[in-house]
């Protein structure tokens, strides 16, 4: 007879007692939950004891349940350990779901607008509570992702782990690459920055060198939208970074994990006989089961990976945030995102569609196919000198066109204007102009010269006393006068006003204030920048010239003066004597230059320093 | 081998996995706690790039017309760093007074208009009337004793808001992110170098919106709150003019209401009457000169400009000033079109409807709206004056 008028949960309590009858429903529970483990299973599991009852209910959850029927039951304890496998697939996937849920996160702010795109960035960081945590996140995971795919198929080459059976788990672990690496150049466009911008006009334009010319040209369209990267490229690059390509990912993350488990894991090369395939006959006492051993270790890791990430973000990493994108103003020194540098690189070297479409095109197709080229049987290191050869060769290169892509490599800038970027860029990279982070209080206004570091700090009000009377009585060409001259003072007087400085007390150069100390040390890096370009920049001086702008902003003005020297190829001549070939005018006189730059800053702006 | 060691065992995994996690958390928990602190300090940081930002896009774009210190250029720009754009009185106390005073003048006058107000209580009124100017003046003269470098320089220490000044109920932000974005249309006569121009690419201008942004930001830095002094206000170069000065229509039509008289009407296009009402009005053909050249205004207050378009010796846009009137009547009124055209009627008509005949050659160009913007006294000076130009 139940206590209700139908069985009920209250008949159990009625006959065995409320514990025992909680304790048993919570038990069965359990075992449905899992597909096949009570809580007495999991207990022992969990204390590294064999399980009491037959079958092994661990392996009923992978018999029976959805989450683990894609993970084998048990693995090879040869493979369980660091070597060989180095946790690199394991992480590429916990970067895949971890990108993923970051990545929705930031959906929640961002809408894929060139109006908006910018001000949804500062918005995140500014205004949305542990937002920049989550960008950082998000940022630093992709960077790594890229890293670790990479590293996945350098370690897979290196153990010959592509042999026969695995030739097309190779093959879409490479298409998984390229689309980790189009993932992570898609979302760097997303924040609308100047870094963003530029990195991506670079890379969209190694597209438009796509042989036929019309097949680059509608490339090019198609993924910029528009003769130039705006709305409709913004629009179709969100689109492509959170539907097309994780769609892709995942889809090809599943044939690739599938592929992996119907192979097995491939064990070190040493472990089996040449030619063997002993993945799948994994040796009862070699059996490292998933429950509990991988689980708990996955579940540590899955622990010590994320805290690493957020220590990482929280102390030591910013994703960056540059101006606001900007078609109109290419900043010095632009790159493409560091994995595709290589390409970057192998551009210099000439012809845009051979270094830049059919070379990596080679590259990457030879990846594709290698392990259908290379159908040696041994995976020993001693029997593949060539295979390895080869791969060291194809990394030096890669390592090595990716330092030539670098702005360091190969693009030159007038000096002057490569040192007024030095004193003055915005921060860009973790870096910034050295003359943003000097203390706000230091900035004193005034006009100061390089003249005053070239002497000893005694002799410093001399040589700008001095300086003041030469610049006064230096007469230079008239640039808007032909034939007449002015002096150099008022030359620099001009140039400045062009740019809108006013100058009511004139250009009377005086000495750093004492308690501007770091003012000095820039003043002092002006003028060795100087004196170390003097090949080009010859009988040079520098001057900083500071003004309130308004009550909390100042206005830093550089002015670089000096003799126009001889330039051949984009080198300075120098003459017999070693000294630099000068240009002179029709006189005989040398051509005295003047150059200008200058930017604001404000007291709160926080510009850290590096 | 350090992993076997250390991860080996299933015990050390859990202790790890489960410290790594409670590690996370409480990290978690200590940036959740610092995320106001941050988040304002980014706020503060990213405010003040921003106006870095603008300053330098000022410096390029702005400082030409309203100075490299924000103070104006006679002629070119009002002064920004100025405390009438920020809306801040010198002199409130007086302002007030003075604002009391008026008040109670149009009051006193409203009462004297009544019917029911007797002849002794008009007498007190007016009595009154003059009391009020007499301090009205004097506290203006206390006033703008103090300030009359700025004074001289057009500034109304009455009128100190600008916003006020110009009905705008909005933000002062508001005020200038729409200036910026659709610039500010203005005629020549008051702005004889130019309008501002559009700045924002939605109006057709250079600027993104973001770029507006950090302007307004950087105008708006200049704001000194209650810290502006006098020096601030004698440094600005050039203060806001307002469209129309309205100060003179105003005493004239004062003057027209003491005296009983009515407050002009604009002429109308009603083309047969105002032949029958000019009849009766002598044109003054030096007043017709200065109306045409722009010397004067209207008598509603408008200024016409004639000589915009009618150059002296030259056809320009209209057919040249010099021979008019000579032309017409020897040229004009013999086109068939216009037979039974005297040459009043002609030029009465072509200035009120200038679309109805066109001198061949020229085209329609010339403002339909004359009739709106002139009394029957401008128009019959203006045919006084062109009158005048009777020789080839």
């Amino acid at each position: 007879m139940s206590v209700l008028p139908f069985p009920s949960f209250l008949d159990d309590v009625k006959e065995k007692g409320l514990k025992k009858a909680v304790f048993e429903l919570v038990d069965e529970s359990v075992e449905r939950l899992t597909a096949g483990m009570n809580v007495q299973d999991i207990r022992e599991a969990l204390r590294g004891e064999p399980a009491s009852r037959k079958p092994n209910p661990r392996l009923q959850p992978h018999a029976d349940g959805f989450w683990l029927h894609m993970r084998p039951g048990y693995f090879h304890s040869d493979m369980t350990g660091l070597y060989p496998t180095f946790r690199l697939g394991w992480l590429s996937t916990y970067l895949v779901f971890f990108e993923t849920i970051t990545g929705i996160l930031l959906m929640v702010w961002y809408t894929p607008s060139p109006e908006v795109a910018y001000s949804d960035m500062l918005n995140i960081l500014g205004n949305v509570p542990m937002g920049q945590l989550v960008r950082d996140l998000h940022r630093l995971g992709a960077e790594a992702m890229v890293l670790i795919v990479a590293l996945h198929m350098v370690r897979t080459f290196f153990t010959g782990s592509y042999k026969k059976p695995r030739q097309f788990t190779w093959f879409t672990g490479l298409i998984l690459l390229a689309i980790t690496g189009f993932l992570s150049f898609s979302g760097y466009l997303l924040p609308w920055d100047q870094l963003a911008l530029w990195a991506v006009t670079i890379g969209a334009s190694m597209i438009e060198a796509t042989p036929p010319q019309i097949v680059g040209d509608n490339l090019n369209l198609l993924i910029r939208g528009g003769p130039e990267i705006a709305a409709n490229g913004l629009l179709r690059f969100y689109l492509l970074h959170v539907l097309l390509l994780p769609a892709l990912l995942f889809v090809f993350t599943g044939v690739h994990y599938y592929k992996v488990i119907v192979h097995g894991h491939s064990l070190p090369p040493r472990k089996e006989n040449i030619g063997e395939d002993t993945a799948k006959r994994v040796p009862l006492d070699k059996r490292v089961y998933f429950i509990p051993d991988v689980l708990t270790s996955e579940i540590m890791w899955l622990g010590v990976t994320t805290l690493i990430l957020v220590v990482l973000c929280i102390w030591f990493y910013d994703a960056p945030l540059e101006h606001h994108a900007d078609p109109q103003v290419t900043p010095l020194g632009t790159t493409a995102p560091w994995y595709f540098l290589w390409i970057q690189g192998a551009l210099k070297l000439g012809d845009k569609v051979f270094w830049g479409i059919i070379f990596p095109g080679l590259i990457l197709g030879l990846l594709a196919v290698w392990p259908y080229l290379d159908v040696t049987v041994s995976r020993r290191y001693a029997d593949r000198r060539f295979a390895i050869t080869f791969f060291l060769s194809i990394i030096s290169f890669v390592t090595i066109l990716s330092y030539m892509g670098l702005a360091e490599f190969g693009v030159r800038t007038s000096p002057d204007v490569e040192i007024f970027h030095e004193m003055t860029f915005p921060p860009a990279h973790n870096h910034v102009g050295k003359l943003l982070p000097v203390p706000y209080e230091q900035l004193v206004a005034g006009v100061y010269s390089t003249r005053q570091t070239s002497a000893s700090p005694e002799d410093a009000e001399a040589a700008i006393g001095a300086f003041n009377a030469e610049i006064e009585q230096q007469m230079v060409p008239d640039p808007l006068v032909a034939g007449s001259t002015i002096t150099l003072e008022e030359r620099v007087k001009r140039d400045l006003e062009v740019q809108h400085l006013p100058l009511p007390s004139g250009l009377t150069f005086r000495t750093v204030p004492s308690d501007a100390p770091e003012l000095l040390q820039q003043l002092q890096y002006f003028g060795d920048r100087l004196l170390a370009a003097n090949n080009e920049l010859y009988n040079a001086w520098g001057a900083i010239i500071i003004s309130q702008n308004q009550d909390n902003l100042k206005r830093i003005d550089l002015v670089i003066s000096w003799d126009e020297v001889k330039v051949e190829n984009g080198e300075p001549v120098v003459g017999a004597d070693g000294k630099p070939v000068l240009v002179l005018d029709v006189n005989g006189n040398p051509m005295r230059r003047v150059s200008t730059a200058h930017v604001f800053v404000h007291k709160d702006a926080a510009y850290f320093s590096h | 081998m350090f992993e076997r060691m250390l991860v080996g065992r299933i015990e050390n995994r859990v202790t790890i996995g489960v410290l790594a996690f409670v590690g996370m958390m409480v990290l978690l928990g200590w940036a959740a706690i610092n995320e106001g602190g941050r988040m304002q300090a980014f706020t503060k940081m990213e405010e003040a790039r921003s106006i870095e930002q603008g300053a330098a896009l000022f410096s390029i774009n702005c400082s030409r017309c309203h100075g490299t210190d924000g103070r104006g250029l006679a002629g070119f720009g009002p002064g920004l760093n100025s405390p009438q754009f920020f809306g801040y009185d010198f002199f409130p106390e007086i302002t007030k007074q003075i604002n009391d005073l008026s008040a109670e003048k149009v009051g006193l006058n409203a009462e004297k208009s009544l019917s029911a107000t007797t002849p002794e209580r008009k007498t007190a009124i007016d009595a009154r009337l003059v009391e009020i100017d007499t301090q009205i003046a004097e506290l203006a003269t206390q006033r703008n004793g103090q300030i009359t470098a700025a004074v001289d320089n057009g500034y109304d220490p009455q009128r100190p808001i600008r916003l006020n000044n110009l009905g705008w109920v909005g933000t002062q932000e508001a005020l200038i992110v729409t200036t910026l974005i659709h610039g500010r249309p203005t005629s020549i006569n008051y702005w004889p170098n130019g309008a501002m121009p559009a700045w924002s690419q939605t109006a057709g201008g250079p600027l993104r919106m973001d770029q507006i942004q950090d302007l307004a930001r950087y105008v708006q830095n200049w704001n000194k709150g209650d810290a502006w002094t006098l020096d601030d206000l004698f440094a600005v170069k050039q203060f806001a003019k307002e469209p129309v000065d309205g100060a003179p229509l105003m005493a004239l039509i004062e003057q027209l209401q003491a005296s009983g008289g009515v407050i002009p009407e604009p002429v109308g296009t009603d083309i047969t009457a105002v032949i029958e009402q000019v009849a009766s009005v002598t044109g003054d053909p030096v007043r017709g000169d200065q109306l045409y050249h722009n010397q004067v205004q209207s008598q509603l207050g408008q200024a016409l400009a004639c000589n915009g378009c009618h150059q002296q010796d030259v056809n320009g846009t209209g057919p040249m000033t010099k021979g008019t009137f000579f032309r017409v009547q020897n040229e004009r009124v013999n086109d068939p079109l216009l037979k039974d055209y005297t040459p009043e009627h002609y030029l009465l008509e072509s200035i009120l409807m200038p679309g109805n005949y066109l001198v061949p050659g020229f085209q329609n160009a010339m403002l339909p709206n004359f009739g709106e913007r002139i009394t029957l006294q401008d128009l019959a000076d203006l045919i006084a004056y062109i009158k005048t130009m009777d020789t080839p």
